[in-house]
């Protein structure tokens, strides 16, 4: 059974024209199944970087990227979209949820781009994560009608719809105030026990 | 790919909302495009109906022969010679100028009463049609006749110039029933003595119909007149309907012109929206793509869009340009001109401009469409 995570060696170097910005120097890392790992380090560390690289969202200059025994390294746009939207869910500081579409909508988004379920399936599927965050009552609402707790348990129900093998969270609870910030952090420690992500 | 179209609507859908005044605007300047298209091209469309089958009434001849410069130039014995020519059928000499009615340009038809009757089925709508030799006496067709506002019994005078001055009186005898669509009946008649007079060309005239039998033998019968007449302007009326088709080809093509440079602002208008709506989306675009979006979803989105303004923006214009046929006519007849232009609704322009604005909606969406397709997650979710 390959890990879910496996970096060897990843380096990243920003080529900012006159200055070359080392953000990530030959990170090694990997993550088994049911682990939960929290990143830290100030601002500018690398942190989103490296998220961004084993989210498949950029390429790193040096090393291999492996997702559950995929190497990701040198994959083509379309490929990675396909893994980004199959193994991995992603929850941002920002929530980032389209503000054109509902609660129910924002979640059904990924599974939208799955060609595999129908639409009833969708629905019912975005509909029980909704119940799992505890905002089915909200399940019509624009994220501008929500407040930013509402909308991040939005965004992690998102994260969640297509089964994911990998949640990436980068500072999740870096928008909303302390006591909301925790309570993001237990429900998503509860859905890695409940989900075995 | 059904479902990705979809979902790409909805998305677009919402996005033309929530910029209600902006999506208003680039609509509108779809609007002004298409319906200037279908405006003019409608107006070209019933400019050309109206004369290839105000021809078709007049000439109903196979060969028509005419002096070159319009002046009544061509003996009126001449007539006799072509009836002999075999395969014709019948041959009338006429005499067709323009002349002023009530300070109008009118067209004026002499013509002897007897060959008319037997050539077509006449009715009045009032009062009865000429005597031959009726000299002072005009009948007029009913369009030409309202237009004027005259009726039975009333005297006109008809002049040479639109200065009024020195004419000679008519006397309204009859109105002619107006036969098929109104636009085919255009002008008056008065016999041809009284037109020859008129013209102070007795004995001549300055066209000759020529009816023919068989309409294959037309060539050869063309062929024959002209060794008769070399001076003469001989010409069958399809060769005549077909010159005038070039003409009608290119005035078509310059009000297409217009209506295209239109509806290139318009496309411009598509562009700016979209490109502004990639703009103020990036966030929105990295998202879609970390959670899985393909470079096609995401054109889909914006082209979608694009498709939408254009859509609803042909259909209105459809509308508003048939609208603007009516103002059209509204104001070629409040600058008081003796022209009507029918209004003929042809689906096949409204389905040209249709697919005009949808075509031109895609191509206008494009290229931001593809710009936002080809934004990288990591950079548009970076952007504030």
């Amino acid at each position: 059974m390959s890990n879910p995570v496996e970096l060897r060696n990843v380096v990243k170097t920003y080529d900012l024209g006159d200055i070359k910005i080392n953000a990530l120097r030959g990170v090694d890392l990997t993550v088994k199944k049911g682990e939960s790992l929290s990143i830290m380090g100030p601002s500018g560390c690398g942190k989103t970087t490296l998220l961004n690289m084993i989210g498949g969202l950029d390429h790193p200059t040096e090393g291999q990227v492996i997702i559950d025994g995929i190497d990701i390294t040198r994959m083509s746009e379309k490929k990675l979209a396909r893994i980004r939207r199959e193994k991995i869910g992603f929850i941002f500081q920002f929530f980032n949820l389209v503000p054109m579409l509902s609660a129910l909508e924002n979640i059904q988004l990924s599974m939208n781009f799955v060609g595999k379920f129908t639409e009833s399936e969708i629905r019912d599927k975005a509909l029980e994560l909704l119940r799992l965050v505890g905002l089915e009552q909200r399940m019509y609402h624009r994220p501008t009608q929500m407040s930013g707790g509402e909308q991040q348990r939005v965004a992690i129900a998102r994260a969640l719809a297509n089964e994911p093998s990998i949640i990436l969270a980068d500072e999740p609870t870096g928008n909303v105030d302390q006591r909301t910030g925790w309570k993001i952090v237990r429900l998503i420690q509860n859905l890695n026990k409940l989900k075995s992500v | 790919m059904f479902k990705t179209l979809r979902f790409s609507f909805r998305i677009a859908k919402r996005s033309i909302g929530r910029r209600k005044f902006r999506s208003a605007l680039t609509i509108l300047g779809v609007i002004i495009g298409i319906a200037a298209i279908v405006s003019l091209m409608t107006l070209g469309y019933g400019m050309r109906y109206q004369i290839e089958t105000t021809l078709n009434e007049m000439l109903g001849a196979g060969v028509i022969i005419s002096s070159r410069d319009g002046s009544a130039d061509i003996p009126e014995y001449v007539q006799e010679y072509v009836s002999q020519v075999p395969g014709v059928n019948a041959s009338i000499p006429l005499i067709m100028t323009m002349v002023y009615i009530n300070e109008q340009p009118t067209m004026i038809v002499g013509i002897d009463p007897i060959e008319v009757a037997s050539l077509y089925h006449v009715t009045y709508e009032d009062g009865r049609g000429l005597e031959p030799e009726e000299d002072e006496s005009i009948i007029f067709t009913s369009t030409t006749a309202n237009n004027l506002e005259i009726s039975v019994d009333d005297k006109i005078t008809i002049s040479s110039t639109g200065l009024g001055g020195i004419g000679q009186t008519f006397t309204v005898v009859g109105i002619l029933h107006t036969v098929g669509a109104e636009q085919m009946n255009i002008g008056c008649f008065i016999t041809l003595e009284a037109a020859q007079k008129l013209l102070g060309k007795e004995g001549y005239a300055n066209t000759i119909m020529v009816r023919i039998d068989d309409p294959s033998q037309g060539e050869q019968i063309e062929a024959i007149l002209e060794n008769m007449y070399p001076t003469a302007y001989i010409a069958r009326e399809e060769e005549l309907m077909s010159e005038i088709g070039q003409i009608m080809d290119i005035i078509d093509g310059v009000l297409i012109g217009l209506g295209s440079i239109s509806l290139a602002v318009g496309a411009l208008g598509i562009m700016n929206t979209i490109m502004m709506s990639v703009h103020e989306r990036r966030r929105e675009i990295g998202m879609l793509k970390a959670v899985g979006a393909e470079r096609r979803h995401i054109l889909f989105i914006f082209l979608s869009e694009a498709l939408l303004i254009s859509f609803f923006g042909g259909i209105l214009g459809c509308i508003f340009g048939l609208f603007g046929v009516y103002i059209a006519q509204w104001f070629i007849a409040m600058l008081g001109l003796n022209i009507t232009i029918p209004l003929i609704i042809s689906p096949y322009i409204l389905g040209v401009a249709l697919m005009a604005a949808v075509s031109v909606g895609i191509m206008a969406g494009l290229f931001p469409s593809w710009t936002a397709a080809n934004i990288r997650p990591v950079e548009a979710l970076r952007y504030e």
